[in-house]
């Protein structure tokens, strides 16, 4: 089987990191060999799999170094549950720094000593939206072919999907990266699985799976484990499996996204009465006065 | 008055009249408010000192005078080396012009480069459109036969992707989509302007062999030869090619510069002169064996090509005598053609002139500076001159620099007082030649300033040579090389002598 | 009276013609606009018939640099006393180092820094984690190493601005560490489209940073003048110093060519600002004459001609005493002026000149070529404004070939198709012109000779026009056997 490089993207906070880990976890144990290449400057990409607080990153380790050219593999690479590979780009701490040129850096250096030999896959972990060109590199060419946006039924979560899925239509025509899929964390929101189901429809893509909340995962985080290794016989275990399942199937069949413009995204928002109309704000917020005014 | 049309004063001469000496004067004692000259005095002295030099060389973060450019320039060098090549550079229109600018003033020939002046708009939405827009108006007016295109940092730090960016261009047919189009990254703040050279060719030959159509190599019995980043490039190159066509070699120079930086006065401005040809350049994946003549300067390219099955092999400049007979001997290895006993001849008489020479050589110390390959290449035929090489700098020199250095020192007992200095700068030499002083220092143009400081003799031999003339269009490479070589050091030497003593002026050297 | 002869406009609008259409349609747009000749209406008004300061069209291979080239490179490199760093990867600080030619007088490393080339060579770590750290400990060390400076410039190269380091607080910091001026200077060679910004950058810094901050003790006098944007490029603003001293007018502040520190900030105690180079330093003369009430004057000293003209220009602005003293220096030097002219204008006579340069040269040397008998029959900027070109046409004939921001193929095509006997530019222009055959002076660098201000200057400036024209060299371009 060929090397397959996947990427995992989402905004800030959606449990992308943590999809990712149990998915990764699930897939170790179908017998695949797998590297994790974080690309979220906080690092914690692979903390659960390494069952460790943060990993050193490359970054931090080559500026110790002095410079990337003065690493080893070894020094950057950890091996975690069930031998998965583990690395951290890492990056600057908030508002210094160019983090996504960090991305660029790290991921050079992985590819050209070595780290993409002799595994099955390759998962990138990337922080929120493709907010620079740094960002984007995990779905350049010869990188991730799929991306699994990983989303809920907030509205943030709907915008950053969707430029996400704009982010990939850029660099689709060349480099050939493909929407995978579309991975709903459940937020309990107001017909979140119908509106995931919606949202892929117009992007072209499939809701691949819908991940149920669960507190279980909360306490695998805890003793910084995944599910898959705190509690390998429940339910969320075999949620994970089955993303991990059908993931696995998915090779090669991701599609081009068509992106919706925000217009469109508006209206479907208002469809599912995530956003209110303007009339409808304004007819609230008279409501609210009119009783502050009789209440006064 | 100082001035006359008869005999018209330049700044040479003209600001040593007596009127300028009293303006200057005037202007510091009144208006400049400098430091009292005791105290530069005191200043000056203090920075010769070994106290000083320590804490000069315990410096982790200002950089000076450091004797290196940035990648793209070598990307740019690399670029001009290909018949109808038009060098690109993706970022801000600045680099480009200091990169022509800077070519042009070491080989006192036209240098063309196009960019598409990225701005501040660019540097916040990508600069796709600049690219789109740049290859479209630079194919229309300049007619390349293939556009090679680098990076500034400016691009680098937001993450412009040239592959995705180019493929677009094409699909808008901006530019036909046969046209061919190769490129490298080439971030600044990493290495240096050897690391562009190296990462272009490797971006030269993967264009051609894997992206543009996917070649199967089909062995067959050329060799290619990659000269590296050379500032001596027109001549050696065509030395190296001399050599070849002697011994009979089937081979393709990989990115030839000699006619593209020395081009003939005709009447007519040809932007594009000579370089490897393109079709050269594809079927090199088909050549028996690689030889580049600068490890430092083509370590990725090196590697990228024995991923193609091609063996390959790597010299530090072929200088002096061993350093020729190491080039002819790997060529006879690689091709199985005999050396012919024509070059055994201008070998001998190299050898005959160093052994006339050698009198004057022996134990002269010197300091040299300059890229690894080339330093490394003069090390070692300074230890053949019978001569001391003490202070060893490259500021881009690599640790595998600095062990091969400290090797080659360790092989003879010229090399005993010699130390390797990797990652240091020119002012690091200036401390290092005020405590422990030599002979000699050698290098590019900036080492005037450590003459005029330290009093050194220096002989101008590297990258970039701004201020003497047509240096380039003689060769350093190979055994005429090599002499050149000698003549210069013996000059300078006998020059010296000559200057020191009235007693020793000698009619016979 | 300035030298009498004809241009030919029809010729060149049809050049300009043959230029726009070689282009793609968009771009032949947007370079139709930089190109005209020079037109003269009913009531004698003059005009080059071009926009200007625009951003370059990309891959046409403009001949412009950058802010930073404007910043580091022109207005704070040549100031001596001062460490000038390039904030950044190595490149920027390499090419630019010791490329200017302002000369000066000082040790190099001990009191003096112009021609050292002093970076932070940002690595990648510092694009990733910012520089700002290194930046401090870097000052730091060239205190260590340079006791005697006056200060520091930071000159930021492209990432700096792009990974937003905070270079003015790093500033203020060392500043105070220090005792010592430190000014930031956002000279990213991204913002604007030219060298122009960098100018303005830089002398936005010496307002903000420099002037009034360090008030010095100063016995005014009633001639007290600088001489501003005169970067004594092979040493041209000491010609041009000797002839405002002999006036009588006491040069208090040179800038910045061989200038230090105390001139920069005793300059608002000045008479009047006398500016050579109004392109990049008009801005600081407008924010002295609000701030100060300081008036300035361009003026001219290229050419016997234009430097009379001047010195009286000058004068007029002073007392009787100074007005009789410019009419000494006039009538000392005319002779050597007329010497000059004597023995260069027979083999120059008539020779037709090109020339695109930058701030002030494609204008102000127009009088002294014709004062040697020669005629400007094309001229352009690099990085001019429409001030310029409005000050431009004047100093040239109807129908002179105008051409902003040219590209290397338009001035391939003009100098091919007018065949002019000299062609005056920068070195990366040089010798592909000379490979046509055509002599070429460069007018950025003095082609390393100078200087060409003053009347001293002029007597080079004929000279070097004269070598480069009449170069036997020109005759054997075309081997015999092939000669027509």
């Amino acid at each position: 089987m060929s090397l397959r490089q996947i990427a995992f993207y989402g905004k800030g906070g959606i449990g992308k990191s943590t999809t990712s880990q149990n998915t990764l976890a699930a897939l170790v144990e179908m017998g695949q060999k797998i590297l994790i290449v974080g690309c979220d400057p906080k690092a914690d990409s692979t903390r659960l799999i390494l069952n460790t607080k943060l990993q050193d990153t490359v970054l931090h380790l080559a500026a110790k170094a002095g410079s990337v050219e003065d690493l080893e593999l070894e020094d950057v690479m950890k091996i975690g549950y069930k031998g998965i590979k583990c690395t951290e780009a890492g990056g600057p701490e908030p508002g210094v720094g160019c983090a996504g040129r960090g991305v660029i850096t790290a991921i050079n250096f992985l590819e050209e000593n070595g780290a993409y030999d002799d595994v099955d896959y390759v998962s990138y972990d990337v922080l929120g939206d493709v907010v620079c060109g740094g960002f984007a590199m995990p779905i350049r060419e010869n990188k991730a072919q799929e991306i699994y946006i990983v989303m809920s039924g907030e509205m943030m979560a709907l915008y950053a999907a969707n430029n996400i899925a704009r982010g990939i239509l850029k660099y689709a025509g060349s480099g050939g990266v493909r929407l995978g899929g579309l991975i709903c964390n459940e937020r309990q929101t107001d017909r979140e699985l119908d509106l995931a189901e919606s949202l892929a429809t117009k992007l072209n893509t499939q809701m691949i799976h819908f991940v149920p909340r669960d507190n279980i995962v909360q306490h695998a985080e805890l003793r910084r484990q995944t599910v898959i290794q705190y509690k390998p016989d429940s339910q969320q275990a075999e949620e994970y499996r089955q993303l991990a399942t059908k993931i696995h199937a998915n090779g090669g069949k991701g599609t081009i996204p068509t992106p919706i413009t925000m217009e469109e995204l508006e209206d479907m928002l208002l469809e599912f009465g995530i956003m209110k109309s303007d009339e409808q704000a304004l007819a609230e917020l008279e409501a609210k006065e009119k009783a502050r005014a009789a209440a006064g | 008055m100082p001035q006359s049309a008869d005999t018209v004063k330049d700044h040479i001469s003209l600001f040593q009249e007596p009127e300028y000496k009293e303006l200057f004067a005037h202007k510091k004692e009144q208006y400049e408010c400098r430091h009292p000259d005791e105290e530069v005095a005191k200043q000056l002295e203090y920075t010769k000192s070994w106290e000083y030099r320590e804490k000069n060389f315990a410096r982790q973060h200002a950089v000076i005078n450091p004797p290196r450019a940035c990648q793209p320039l070598g990307a740019v060098f690399a670029a001009a080396g290909f018949e109808g090549s038009m060098p690109y550079v993706h970022g801000s229109q600045g680099c480009a012009a200091y990169f022509r600018s800077h070519l042009s003033r070491h080989f006192k020939d036209a240098s063309v480069c196009v960019s598409d002046s990225m701005t501040e708009d660019a540097a916040v939405f990508g600069g796709l459109a600049n690219l789109v827009d740049g290859l479209q108006n630079c194919n229309t007016l300049y007619k390349p036969k293939m556009i090679t295109i680098s990076t500034t940092c400016m691009a680098e730090v937001i993450g412009d992707d040239l592959s995705s960016f180019i493929n677009t261009a094409k699909e808008k047919e901006a530019i036909p989509a046969d046209l061919p189009t190769p490129f490298a990254h080439t971030p600044s703040f990493v290495g240096s302007h050897i690391t562009g050279y190296d990462n272009m060719i490797k971006g030269i030959f993967s264009y051609f062999w894997d992206r543009e159509a996917q070649l199967t190599p089909t062995p067959g019995g050329k060799i290619n030869i990659i000269p590296g980043f050379d500032g001596y490039a027109p001549a050696n190159n065509r030395e190296i090619k001399r050599y070849l066509d002697l011994m009979g070699v089937d081979y393709t120079l990989v990115c030839d510069v000699s006619d593209t930086f020395d081009s003939p006065t005709d009447g007519t401005y040809k932007m594009y002169y000579g370089g490897t040809t393109i079709e050269d350049t594809r079927a090199a994946i088909n050549a028996k064996a690689t030889l580049s003549l600068q490890e430092f300067s083509t370590e990725k390219t090196l590697d990228y090509v024995a991923t193609k099955g091609q063996t390959v092999a790597a010299l530090n400049s072929p200088m002096g005598v061993s350093g020729t007979d190491a080039f002819l001997m790997k060529v006879a290895e690689l091709s199985g053609k005999a050396i012919p006993e024509a070059l055994e001849i201008e070998r001998g008489r190299l050898v005959d002139a160093i052994a006339d020479s050698n009198a004057w050589l022996h134990g002269k110390r010197v300091a040299l500076f300059g890229d690894p390959d080339v330093v490394y290449g003069l090390t070692a035929f300074l230890l053949e001159l019978g001569m001391e090489p003490i202070h060893i700098l490259a500021s881009n020199g690599s640790a595998e620099w600095e062990q091969k250095t400290k090797d080659l020192l360790a092989t003879s007992r010229f090399g005993d007082g010699g130390t390797a200095w990797r990652g240091k700068d020119l002012w690091h030499m200036r401390s290092l030649l005020f405590t422990e002083p030599v002979d000699l220092l050698i290098g590019s143009s900036y080492g005037k300033y450590l003459e005029k400081d330290t009093g050194t003799p220096f002989i101008r031999l590297g990258f970039p040579v701004f201020d003497r003339h047509h240096h380039h269009r003689f060769p350093t490479f190979g055994y005429q090389g090599a002499l050149r070589v000698l003549v210069e050091i013996l000059d300078r030497i006998f020059e010296v002598a000559d200057a020191s003593s009235d007693i020793s002026y000698d009619l016979t050297r | 009276m300035s030298l009498d002869y004809t241009v030919d406009g029809a010729f060149n609008e049809g050049l300009i013609k043959e230029a726009v259409e070689a282009h793609p349609e968009k771009a032949g747009k947007k370079r139709a606009r930089h190109l005209g000749t020079v037109k003269t209406d009913a009531e004698g008004t003059s005009t080059c018939g071009v926009k200007s300061n625009i951003k370059s069209v990309p891959g046409v291979m403009t001949q412009r640099g950058c802010a930073y080239a404007g910043a580091k490179g022109v207005v704070w490199g040549p100031i001596k006393d001062m460490v000038h760093i390039s904030h950044g990867p190595v490149g920027c600080g390499h090419y630019s180092w010791s490329q200017r030619r302002n000369y000066f007088n000082g040790t190099v490393g001990i009191d003096s820094f112009v021609t050292m080339q002093i970076t932070s060579d940002f690595q990648e770590r510092d694009i990733v984690f910012g520089g700002d750290k290194n930046l401090e400990k870097m000052i730091d060390e060239l205190e260590t190493m340079f006791p005697l400076t006056k200060g520091y410039s930071i000159l930021s190269e492209c990432p700096i601005g792009l990974i937003g380091d905070d270079i003015e607080a790093v500033s203020k910091k060392k500043a105070k560490d220090t005792e010592k001026l430190v000014v930031p200077c956002r000279c990213e060679g991204f913002r604007g489209i030219s060298q122009s910004l960098g100018h303005h950058i830089a002398n936005d810094g010496i307002r903000d940073w420099i002037l009034g901050k360090n008030e010095q003790e100063w016995e005014t006098g009633p001639y007290d003048v600088n001489l501003i944007a005169d970067y004594n490029i092979g040493g041209d603003a000491w010609p041009s110093r000797k002839l405002l001293e002999e006036m009588g007018l006491r040069v208090i502040g040179q800038w910045t060519g061989d200038s230090t520190l105390a001139e920069i900030e005793r300059a608002p105690k000045a008479k009047i600002n006398l500016i050579h180079c109004y392109r990049s330093m008009n801005y600081i003369c407008r924010h002295m004459e609000e701030t100060w009430g300081i008036p300035w004057l361009e003026y001219n000293f290229f050419g016997p001609t234009q430097i009379a003209k001047s010195l009286r220009k000058i004068a007029a602005k002073f007392d009787e005493t100074i007005q009789a003293n410019a009419e000494k220096v006039i009538a000392k030097y005319q002779p050597l002026a007329d010497a000059v002219i004597a023995k260069y204008q027979p083999r120059l006579d008539g020779k037709r000149v090109m020339l695109f340069v930058g701030g002030l040269r494609p204008r102000h040397t127009a009088t002294a070529y014709e004062d040697l008998g020669m005629q400007v029959i094309g001229s352009g900027y690099e990085f001019a404004h429409n001030d310029d070109y409005q000050r431009t046409a004047e100093y040239l004939k109807d129908g002179t070939l105008i051409y902003d921001d040219a590209s290397e193929y338009e001035l391939e095509l003009f100098i091919e198709k007018l065949k002019p006997d000299l062609v005056g530019s920068g070195i990366k222009e040089k010798y592909g012109t000379q490979k046509m055959g055509v002599p070429f002076r460069q007018m950025h660098s003095w082609d390393y000779s100078g200087p060409y201000h003053g009347y001293d200057g002029f007597a080079v400036f004929a000279r070097d026009m004269d070598l480069a024209v009449n170069a036997p060299v020109w005759s054997k371009i075309k081997a015999p056997w092939k000669a027509a």
